[in-house]
């Protein structure tokens, strides 16, 4: 039943009288629709992290070098500059091809900072920008080195430093849910800790070759990595998601 | 009657000088004659706490007479600016007007009731149009532009200095009503036109002191003994004028300029001359409800010569911050060949674009703040390094550009993006050397490179060969081979025939 204001002017005491009799409810606060999430661009990842990506989110993507991370951060920012979003990719190795497919390049912006915290600053410039989706590619180009054999490494018992990484991601979360742009972070190993909304992990499984070894026209086909959102503020952890990453032909 | 509004910046050296330094106006200021240092340059506009000092006074003079006198010289980029300013100011008013001298603007009044009242409304317009520019301005408005030029210099007096953050105010009009015209005329003295002093000798012999005593005589007489100017100067005391007025377009540019006491010859003095220049520039623009699609900058050199840069801006805008990190961003990364002795920022303005919130869903990026952010990121790590990819259409594996940043509006119907993924490979800027060794076919069997980018090899394809360049004088053939190392890591190497030399060139992921 709609009630004119007119009619009460400013007495009120029949609605309090009305209310207290039960005849009428108090309606529920209007509360705007939260905003659409940012697909991945994978259907069963969208289903896991509970529609996509969430705006005003940190998400991290952790992933060993050749298991699809950066596919799949390419895949996001694809599926959001097709649905007509403005996107940022930091890309402080100056590792992105343009001639990646599924991208519109028209709406990415691709900044290569010199040095991880330059990459901070300019996905903070970035997040405040509004962009719809900022995708920090902290891989980088190689994989730590590997410590060699047989080498004894001394420890000193000191007090330790705080991470470099500590702090920026608390401030980058801040900046994400103030001006309400996703980040997606790419790193090989977890950085965000709790301050990312999800996690999403990927394992190296087989690389597909087609042809016997030593023969002429042997191709790679592509890897097998197996998926998971190992973690959501919201969402419990899913299930294992096996992915086939074909080769994109160069 | 044709309704003529004068608006008019009297000492525009002065007025120039506190647009650029507005704390200035509460200082004994005296601006003087530019290129004299010493103590004999005039004396050309004064504040009122400069007690005693006249223009027209040497500098030591004036120093003698007030001993706290700060003293700045008269620069023609200063005025040329606020001058520009006062034309600006007159077209945010009404859109017919025309600049007679610089500082000296008449607009027609005409049918402006509608928007700002009466003749009263319309002076007052420009009184707050020009100090919203930082001009001070003296307006007037009656039948004609004399009777409105000299209704403005009898408004002249009521003028005091205000400094606000953009200049001076304090601004004051005087408006000349059609029945009261002939009695404001009648008062003044001849000494409010300007006639030669021939003529004003010969009119004070007559014993003519006043307007109104020029008008009371026939118009016959005097003309056969002055000649035609005693016919203008007697139509002129009856406000009678026939000079119509002439508007002219406004300038497509904003412009505001600055001379420097020394040649600079770094980057830190030019930051505080680019700040205040912009800051008048964004104000300006401002009051136009105008953006800055380009800018342009000048720069003259001790030699004389003008170095001339432009910046394209990703989009319009006015943000102060931004553009400064562009200008010295571009003027970093090429030098001026010479000391800079002056400079003067042009703005290409275009109307200003409102950010459009959307009804439901999260408020998306404005032009103006993808500009900015695209100014920040190229101050942050250079402009080279921030735009749009773009592929490059070369045989260069893993080439890659960057372009200005503009993107297209969203598109109604958003596209269904691939629902699947890929293997993408990440590119190495520069490509990696490495050592490769082979077994007796060529297959790779050991990767030596940079850090662990290297390992036995556990698989791999290829060679695909490549020949470019063919056409040129430096061919290149390389083979071409997809390696997976222990490890896991998927290397993409390639081998020059030529030489024998090995480099990775990227790593799928």
């Amino acid at each position: 039943m709609t009630l004119p204001a007119r009619r009460f002017g400013k007495d009120f005491r029949p609605i309090d009288e009305l209310l207290r009799t039960g005849q009428i409810h108090r309606a529920p606060a209007f509360e705007p629709p939260a905003p659409r999430p940012l697909s991945t661009g994978i259907p069963r990842l969208d289903a896991a992290l509970g529609g996509g990506l969430l705006r005003g989110q940190l998400h991290e993507i952790v992933a060993p070098p050749g298991a699809g991370g950066t596919a799949l951060l390419l895949t996001a920012l694809g599926a959001a500059t097709s649905a007509g979003e403005l996107c940022a990719l930091i890309d402080p190795a100056d590792a992105f091809d343009p001639r990646t497919r599924g991208i519109d390049l028209r709406r990415l912006l691709w900044a290569r900072p010199v040095d991880p915290v330059q990459a901070l600053r300019a996905a903070e410039i970035a997040l405040e920008a509004r962009f719809a989706l900022v995708a920090l590619d902290l891989a980088g180009a190689a994989p730590p080195r590997k410590r060699p054999r047989g080498v004894v490494e001394v420890v000193r018992f000191e007090k330790r430093r705080s991470s470099p990484g500590s702090s920026p991601w608390a401030r980058l979360a801040r900046r994400a849910e103030k001006h309400g742009g996703a980040l997606l972070v790419l790193g090989r190993e977890a950085q965000a800790g709790t301050f990312a909304a999800a996690t999403i992990e990927l394992e190296r499984g087989p690389t597909l070759w087609d042809g016997p070894p030593g023969t002429a026209g042997r191709l790679l086909r592509g890897v097998r990595s197996v998926g998971a959102v190992a973690r959501h503020k919201r969402m419990p952890p899913s299930a294992p998601l096996p992915f086939h990453l074909p080769l994109e032909a160069p | 009657m044709a309704r003529i509004a004068c608006l008019w910046v009297p000492d525009l050296p002065l007025c120039a000088t506190l647009r650029a330094e507005p704390s200035l106006a509460e200082a004994p200021l005296a601006v003087v004659q530019r290129g004299d240092l010493g103590g004999r340059a005039h004396v050309l506009g004064t504040t009122p706490l400069a007690e005693g000092v006249e223009p027209g006074q040497t500098l030591a003079e004036a120093r003698a007479i007030c001993p706290q006198l700060v003293h700045r010289q008269a620069s023609p980029e200063r005025e040329r600016a606020a001058a520009q300013a006062a034309l600006e100011a007159a077209a945010a008013v009404s859109p017919r007007f025309e600049e007679a001298a610089p500082g000296l603007v008449y607009v027609d009044a005409e049918g402006l009731s509608r928007l700002f009242g009466d003749d009263r409304g319309v002076a007052r317009s420009l009184v707050t149009a020009a100090e919203r520019v930082g001009v001070r301005a003296a307006v007037g408005a009656g039948g004609g532009k004399s009777v409105a030029l000299l209704a403005a210099r009898a408004a002249a007096p009521e003028l005091t200095f205000e400094p606000t953050p953009h200049g001076v105010r304090g601004g004051a009009f005087r408006v000349v009503a059609p029945e009261e015209q002939a009695a404001f005329l009648a008062g003044l003295p001849l000494l409010a036109l300007d006639l030669s002093d021939e003529l004003q000798q010969t009119l004070r012999r007559f014993g003519l002191h006043t307007l109104g005593e020029v008008s009371r005589l026939p118009p016959g007489p005097l003309a056969a003994r002055l000649g035609p100017e005693g016919a203008v100067l007697w139509r002129l005391a009856r406000g009678e004028d026939a000079s119509a007025l002439a508007p002219r377009p406004v300038s497509e540019r904003f412009e505001e300029g600055e001379e420097l006491e020394w040649d600079a010859q770094s980057i830190e003095p030019l930051l505080f001359v680019w700040k205040a220049l912009l800051d008048r520039l964004a104000q300006r623009m401002r009051a136009r409800g105008l953006m800055a699609r380009e800018l342009l900058l000048r720069l003259r050199l001790s030699d004389g010569s003008w170095d001339d840069r432009t910046v394209d801006l990703a989009a319009p805008a006015r943000e102060v911050a931004p553009l400064l990190q562009l200008l010295r961003l571009l003027v970093e990364g090429r030098p001026p060949a010479a000391g800079v002795t002056a400079v003067r920022l042009c703005a290409v303005p275009v109307p200003e674009v409102l950010d459009q919130l959307p009804l439901f869903g999260p408020r998306g990026a404005s032009p103006t703040q993808l500009a900015a952010a695209v100014a920040r990121l190229s101050a942050l790590m250079g402009p080279e390094r921030v735009g749009q990819p773009v592929a490059p259409d070369r045989w260069t594996p893993f080439a890659a550009e960057v372009a200005r940043f503009a993107p297209p509006p969203p598109p109604r119907t958003p596209e269904e993006p691939a629902a699947e993924i890929a293997l993408v490979a990440r590119a190495l800027r520069p490509p990696r050397t490495a050592e490769v060794r082979c077994d007796a076919a060529g297959n790779p069997l050991l990767v030596i490179g940079e850090g662990a980018l290297g390992g036995r090899v556990v698989a791999s394809a290829g060679p695909w060969r490549t020949v470019a360049e063919w056409w040129s004088d430096t061919p290149v053939a390389v083979d071409s081979y997809d390696m997976e190392v222990a490890g896991g890591l998927l290397l993409r190497a390639s081998r020059e025939l030529s030489s024998g030399a090995w480099w990775i060139e990227a790593v799928y992921d």
